[in-house]
């Protein structure tokens, strides 16, 4: 919904601008890729995300249980 | 839509020189967070630099903090860059030519290890080189990785 993501954006710059010391911690440019997505698109990145990491994990596990 | 595995599977098979640092590192260790860019230390040559702009040329990558720039590296450029950070079609990766507290690609490949995964070998940064990077950066998010990295060292010995 335009109106939704306008309001987010609204809130990005609102972050930005009462916590700006803060900033330097945090990824802006994520956030806001972030707040462009609807909560569905975000929910699949999210997915994506802990599958990817998924797959590190199992390939860690492999490396593991291989006989040193 | 966001694909971080088909952005490590180019990396891999475009046979760029990285090590895989950062949060996915962390996670692979065993870290729970959550996190979404792909954090890689490679090699600044040139022709690594051309193996990274190729292996994304068609998933119109663009330079993340100027997303207007499209991604058209020059010999010039390339000897002129320390950091790339790149958006793609596919999500994101930051490319860095070295890491904090730990040094540059080769000293960094030195305190990697290697993992299969399905599509080729990959490497990622060791768990104690991880946790000194880590502390070396100090952020907020970095702290509470190091805390888990160091229950997860207590937990393997």
């Amino acid at each position: 919904m335009p109106g939704e993501r306008d309001n987010e954006a609204m809130v990005l710059k609102d972050m930005v601008l009462v916590h700006g010391t803060e900033a330097e911690d945090i990824d802006l440019s994520l956030l806001k890729d972030s707040l462009m997505k609807t909560p569905w698109e975000r929910m699949q990145a999210n997915d994506d995300a802990l599958n990817f990491g998924e797959s590190l994990r199992t390939a860690m596990q492999k490396r593991h249980a291989k006989p040193k | 839509m966001q694909n971080l595995s088909e952005l490590m599977r180019r990396l891999v098979s475009s046979q760029v020189e990285f090590v895989l640092v950062g949060g996915f590192a962390a996670v692979a260790h065993g870290v729970t967070l959550v996190t979404r860019d792909v954090d890689i230390c490679c090699r600044f040559s040139e022709a690594n630099l051309m193996r990274i702009q190729e292996a994304f040329s068609d998933l119109h990558p663009v330079h993340r903090p100027r997303t207007d720039l499209p991604l058209q590296l020059t010999s010039e450029q390339c000897s002129r860059l320390k950091n790339l950070y790149l958006k793609t079609d596919l999500g994101v990766v930051d490319c860095l030519g070295e890491v904090l507290g730990v040094g540059g690609f080769d000293e960094v490949l030195k305190n990697s290890i290697e993992l299969e995964l399905p599509y080729g070998n990959c490497r990622i940064l060791d768990i104690d080189t991880l946790i000194k990077a880590k502390k070396a950066m100090n952020r907020n998010h970095d702290k509470i990785t190091v805390m888990l990295l160091e229950k997860i060292k207590e937990q393997q010995n």
